[in-house]
């Protein structure tokens, strides 16, 4: 999410916009060694994605090749060439969620969004990801929505605990009102 | 203190220190207790940040700010137990610690002093209640060194670290060791690599030590990417000063200047931590220019992995650094030469550098006294799966991986079956039951095909299946594999496919050699050691668990029901006799009874039988259980079967063909029975031979008529016998008939059914006493004969369920007292647990851990057994605890009765005459698994005569599988029609919510009206407890439409 403005950095961004938040980041980090991971972790942290006018503009500024910037994004699946719903489920397929029933999790997720992996909900709610291990082994299955872990998640409470999401962002939208 | 002291020397250092441990004293002077509370991403995770608000909250509301102080600190360990949370000075430990019970902590043991024992770690055997930290099981068998400050300090505060001795190795290296010496002193201490391979560090850092070049570079990897390893993470939460400082030395050694810790993006909290303890580093000098004034600089930057397991290989690590695509690039040159922008580079794991303080500190002989003779130091192991003790623990190197399960993990959860332990993460390999006492050493490891690792050990109970595991594991790999060489890319890609029609129902003869083969070559050709170990978990759970692949790929069935394509439902794929479990239950709670029935016994006869003594190995696997508890299937049975009014019988086919051939079966058990009642169901007329005046096999002559009245069995025989089966008593083979007579009789098929009879004999000295008496004689005795002689003080030696029918129908009897004497201890008996309960209420008591040494002769009568009291020692092949002599000393149980129940065998073979059978190495009759024949092409066999003593349902399975088989054999081919599931016509909403009712159990008479006879005990349910129980389904089934049929 975008913290400077009000913009809503979850939709498609505007160019101008994007561009005037690129350079200051840039700035910073030319000339350094090894930077366009970082530079592409930050870009994405601001924008929710990563959209290609901006891998162009980085591109240009750390003087790489665009197809050079592209592999980079390509293999690492944390990058996001798509917008992504403003709350992201990943669903842990570690070992440990895995033999504690971690692919019924998903297959609920799934079922309760009417979405797959990798796809957006069409209110930009609710995006589904896949984790390779959080870490949070002793309390498997878990789940992430966006930075909260939900622990030894069942498959038939998945709706409940997407309603609170659902709720808050009910709440939001009233209180704009 | 809000300005900060930059440290110019060593006596700065011990100065802060000094002046942290005074601070300490003096706010313990003030302020006596510190509620240390986890704040590791586990506990975090289940709610510690509001336990947190809520404490300090409590301490101001209830007055008690001069009496406590709350402290957030690193991982404690225990993940499944929190938020957990310990109270200075006091040492005591408590767990699963909600908001709302921060009012009583402060109230009762705050303020009161007495502490609040619901919160407190209960012993599971015992049920005592351990107050102290010290005496928690989880705890006390640990040893920690990495984790020595993890959970005890403030991980965001670094004076907390130096008050605990926190940079002291790294001044006691800067103020007097030479890079040399240092390098030296890790290569006695021992250490090795804890990220996997397990080199020597001090070797490694000797490499680059001596690599020539002006810059070099130190790494840490934190790029913790097998699935279910998290000691890494709980380090850097925990404990980032330690790794620090760790690298700080490991700079001084080799000569750098310059380190980078490379962390995974899935741990925000880890980079959080460590970036603001490198940033108190710098404040104080420990990080920068001439740090302690030794003129020896240092610094650190943090680089974030982007989802890529790839980059957790030290080579593709590098390559991300400088800012690339993951790739790993062939060695040599290895990282030593060439590493990170092609300068000499040191690269080692978290846990690594987190030992090397205490090594600076203490000494590398003090650390090399831990641990194994190749394998020194301790280890940290996340403990993840079906284990209770979920988390993380350290131990010494070799301790037995069953004492970490078990003691320090606590066992299985549900007192399930142990399985496997899959250890090393994708790299790695599993180990089987057999294997628990084996040492957690590299060399031991590396010989059962599993590997150390980074320590994730995941445990797996009886609902895992290892093809399937196997299965995950590739698809990991294939999905992670960078690309780059062939042998990965394209290899896992083929295994991975195999594996996926295995699993799905489609995989072939051949399919294992093919895996194994292509595995050893992506092993020998892959570039880097993703590629090279990723056949590992294939190959190393075929090697331990081939029966499970043949499983799948010639019974299409998987054992553990996990894998979809095989699985109806779990209930379902767990009955041995494949009943349409989903499909009987959904129709009672329908109240369409009678069709239910029907739909039972399309694929076993004995409704109304295993409605009372089946083993329900299908609860065991219901999914209903992960919401709250199983479905009552077995008593939902029993309601179904109460209904019947006029006997249901499902499909029979008439064959006139058929009929007019000859079919003999041996033996009326439930396998002899259900093998005639398939075959009549296809048309044939069968005749049975049964050698005692009763049919039932063992359903009559050894289950007492209080679990199984003898009218419900003898109803469910004589719909047999409708159907056109004859059954003729009084004939034994060997006696009245032989094999050879039958054939030579027109007979065209035979099916063995004669069980295992011969009793085990206990080989103790006086066995053959007047007064010793097997527990199958016994109750054959009196189930058949109608009485039997009984003792006053009656010792049953055993702990299956002969002993326990022999020990409840002793008590039914007259017998004054019943004491069961077993050997291990009651979680091993192999009873049914709720048989084990209802003998304990009629009165029968449980003697363990006892084994009978020798019977007490007194006037040529049994006096008394004489007895030794055992321990659990060491683990055998079965996975259980191997009873030892815990005392010489024996004692005498005074008896006039032994009844012996520990086992049958097949008896002697001789009764097959002139008909030689092959048999099995366990002495138990061979047949081929798909059709039930034995070694002679028209003799058929099941039951326990072919699996030693097993149970009633799988010996009807047994059955009616060589029903088919003798159909194939007779007619050229299968007609088995009830093997196609039936369309179930029920309605079920996919999208409702599940009925909220608990379950519930049937009910059983009073002990006091129930001690001196055989009536019935468990009863059936009313109508409406019934309907509620059966609707708690979950209806796995619906919408699949998954062919139970195992291929022939």
């Amino acid at each position: 999410m975008c913290d400077d403005c009000s913009c809503n950095a979850t939709a498609e961004v505007s160019e101008e916009h994007m561009l005037e938040h690129l350079e200051g980041m840039l700035d910073e980090y030319r000339g350094k060694p090894g930077a366009l991971i970082p530079v592409l972790q930050t870009a994405q942290t601001m924008f929710g994605y990563l959209p290609q006018k901006a891998l162009r503009r980085i591109a240009v500024a750390l003087d790489k090749p665009f197809s050079e910037v592209a592999g980079v994004v390509g293999f690492y699946s944390f990058f996001s060439t798509v917008p992504r719903g403003k709350y992201l489920v990943r669903v842990c397929l570690g070992t440990a969620c895995y033999v504690r029933g971690g692919q019924q999790v998903l297959d609920a997720v799934r079922k309760n969004l009417g979405i797959d992996v990798g796809q957006t909900t069409p209110d930009r709610l609710f995006s589904i990801g896949v984790g390779r291990c959080f870490g949070a082994c002793g309390l498997a299955p878990v789940l992430m929505v966006n930075d909260d872990v939900h622990q030894r998640v069942k498959p038939a409470r998945i709706n409940e605990l997407l309603n609170v999401y659902r709720a808050k962002e009910h709440a939001d939208a009233e209180a704009k009102k | 203190m809000t300005t900060t002291t930059i440290l110019r020397t060593p006596a700065d250092l011990s100065a802060c220190a000094a002046r942290k441990v005074a601070e300490e004293a003096a706010l313990r002077s003030r302020v006596p207790c510190r509620i240390l509370i986890c704040m590791g991403g586990g506990c975090i995770a289940s709610g510690s940040a509001k336990l947190q608000e809520a404490l300090a909250q409590e301490l101001t509301k209830q007055n008690a700010d001069r009496l406590a102080v709350v402290r957030p600190t690193g991982c404690l360990g225990p993940c499944a137990r929190g938020p957990v949370l310990v109270i200075e000075p006091d040492g005591t430990f408590y767990q699963n610690v909600a908001p709302a019970d921060a009012a009583e902590i402060v109230s009762s043991h705050i303020i009161g002093k007495k502490p609040v024992e619901r919160l407190l770690d209960k012993n599971a055997a015992t049920g005592a209640v351990n107050e102290k930290m010290v005496d928690v099981e989880f705890f006390r068998r640990q040893t920690k060194i990495v984790l020595a400050n993890c959970g005890v300090i403030d991980p965001l505060s670094i004076e907390e670290y130096i008050g605990r001795e926190g940079y002291a190795g790294l001044s006691k290296v800067l103020s007097g060791m030479k890079p040399d010496e240092v390098v030296d002193e890790m290569k006695r201490s021992g250490l090795r690599g804890r990220g996997g391979a397990g080199f020597s560090t001090g070797l490694k850092w000797s490499f680059t030590r001596k690599s020539p070049g002006e810059v070099k570079y130190v790494l840490c990897n934190a790029d913790e990417g097998d699935p279910g390893a998290f000691m890494d993470r709980s380090v850097l939460e925990g404990d980032p000063h330690s790794v620090i400082e760790g690298m700080a030395v490991a700079a001084y050694a080799v000569g750098a200047r310059k380190g980078y810790v490379y962390v995974r993006a899935e741990y925000p909290l880890a980079v959080e931590r460590l970036g603001i303890a490198i940033t108190q580093a710098r404040e104080y000098g420990l990080l920068g220019a001439d740090i302690l004034g030794s003129g020896f600089t240092f610094d650190l930057e943090i680089r974030m992995g982007s989802g890529a397991f790839v980059c957790g290989e030290e080579t593709a690590l590098m390559t991300s650094i400088e800012g690339n695509r993951g790739e790993p690039r062939p060695r040599p040159p290895f990282p030593a030469q060439k590493g990170l922008w092609g300068k000499p580079s040191v690269l080692n794991n978290v846990e690594t550098y987190a030992n090397v303080p205490a090594i600076m500190r203490k000494g590398a002989a003090w650390y090399a006294s831990y641990g194994t003779e190749k394998s020194k130091g301790t280890k940290v192991f996340a403990l993840a799966g079906a284990v209770n003790n979920t988390g993380l623990v350290e131990v010494p190197v070799g301790t037995p991986l069953g004492e970490l399960l078990y003691d320090v993990g606590g066992g299985i959860v549900g007192n399930k079956a142990f399985k496997a332990a899959q250890i090393g993460g994708p790299s790695g390999g599993c180990i089987p039951r057999q294997h628990l006492n084996v040492a957690l050493d590299y060399e031991s490891l590396n010989e059962l095909g599993a590997i150390m690792g980074s320590g994730g050990l995941i445990v797996m109970d009886e609902d895992s299946c290892m093809v399937d595991v196997a299965r995950f594991f590739l698809e990991f790999v294939q999905d992670e594999s960078c690309g780059k060489c062939v042998p990965c890319r394209v290899g896992t890609k083929r295994m991975l496919e195999i594996l996926e029609r295995i699993c799905s129902g489609k995989g072939v003869q051949g399919d294992i050699e093919k895996l194994i083969a292509l595995g050893e070559q992506i092993r020998e050709t892959a570039l880097c050691g993703l590629g090279q170990t990723a056949p590992n978990p294939v190959l190393s759970t075929i090697r331990h668990f081939r029966h499970e692949y043949e499983a799948h790929i010639l019974d299409k069935h998987c054992e553990a029901g996990a894998c979809a394509g095989l699985v109806r439902a779990p209930c379902q794929s767990a009955c041995p006799a494949s009943v349409d479990i989903p499909g009987f239950v959904s129709l009672v709670g329908e109240k369409r009874y009678a069709e239910a029935l029907r739909l039972h016994r399309e694929r076993n006869p004995f409704a109304s039988v295993c409605a009372r003594v089946c083993f329900h190995t299908c609860e065991a696997k219901c999914r209903r259980a992960s919401l709250d508890d199983s479905v009552s299937i077995r008593a939902v049975k029993r309601f179904m079967v109460d209904q019947e009014v006029t006997i249901q019988v499902p499909e029979v086919r008439e064959s006139p063909a058929n009929a007019a051939r000859k079919v003999a079966v041996i033996g009326a058990g439930p396998a002899g029975l259900s093998c005639a009642y398939f075959l009549a169901r296809l048309g044939y007329r069968p005749t049975v031979f049964e050698a005692e005046p009763r049919p039932g096999g063992m359903l009559v002559q050894t289950i007492p008529s209080y679990r199984l009245p003898r009218e419900i069995l003898a109803r469910e025989v004589r719909m047999i016998e409708r159907l056109g089966v004859e059954i003729v008593t009084g004939m034994r083979l060997g006696r009245d008939i032989t094999l050879a007579g039958l054939k030579s009789g027109g007979y065209e098929a035979v099916f063995l059914g004669v069980g295992a009879q011969e009793p085990v004999k206990l080989g103790i000295p006086g066995e053959d006493a007047a007064g010793v008496v097997d527990a199958l004689a016994f109750l054959r005795q009196y189930n058949l004969r109608g009485s039997v002689p009984v003792g006053k003080e009656v010792v049953v030696v055993g702990g299956g369920n002969a002993a326990i029918d022999a020990a409840r129908t002793a008590i039914r009897l007259g017998a004054k007292s019943v004491t069961i004497v077993y050997r291990r201890t009651r979680e091993e008996m192999p009873a049914y647990a709720e048989e084990i309960e209802e003998a304990k209420a009629d009165g029968v008591k449980l003697k363990l851990l006892t084994a009978p040494v020798e019977v007490v002769i007194g006037s040529e009568r049994t006096v008394g057994l004489k007895c030794r009291s055992m321990t659990l020692g060491a683990f055998d092949a079965s996975g259980r605890r191997r009873p030892e002599v815990s005392l010489e000393t024996e004692f005498i149980m005074p008896c006039d009765q032994i009844i012996a129940a520990i086992g049958q065998r097949v008896e002697s073979h001789e009764i097959f005459d002139t008909t030689p059978l092959a048999l099995t190495a366990g002495k138990t009759v061979a047949i081929d698994r798909a059709s039930g024949v034995t070694s002679v092409e028209w003799i058929f066999s099941g039951g326990d005569a072919v699996t030693g003593a097993a149970s009633v349902v799988e010996a009807i399975a047994a059955g009616e599988l060589a029903a088919i088989g003798i159909d194939t054999y007779l007619a050229g081919e299968s007609h088995a029609f009830w093997r196609t599931n039936k369309e179930v016509q029920t309605s079920f909403d996919p999208d409702a919510d599940p009925v909220p009712f608990a379950r519930e159990k049937p009910p059983v008479i009073a002990v006091d009206r129930r001690r001196n006879n055989f009536d019935e005990v468990e009863q059936g349910w009313t109508e409406g407890v019934a309907l509620r129980q059966a609707r708690r389904c979950l209806r796995c089934d619906y919408g699949k439409t998954v062919s139970t049929e195992r291929s022939a």
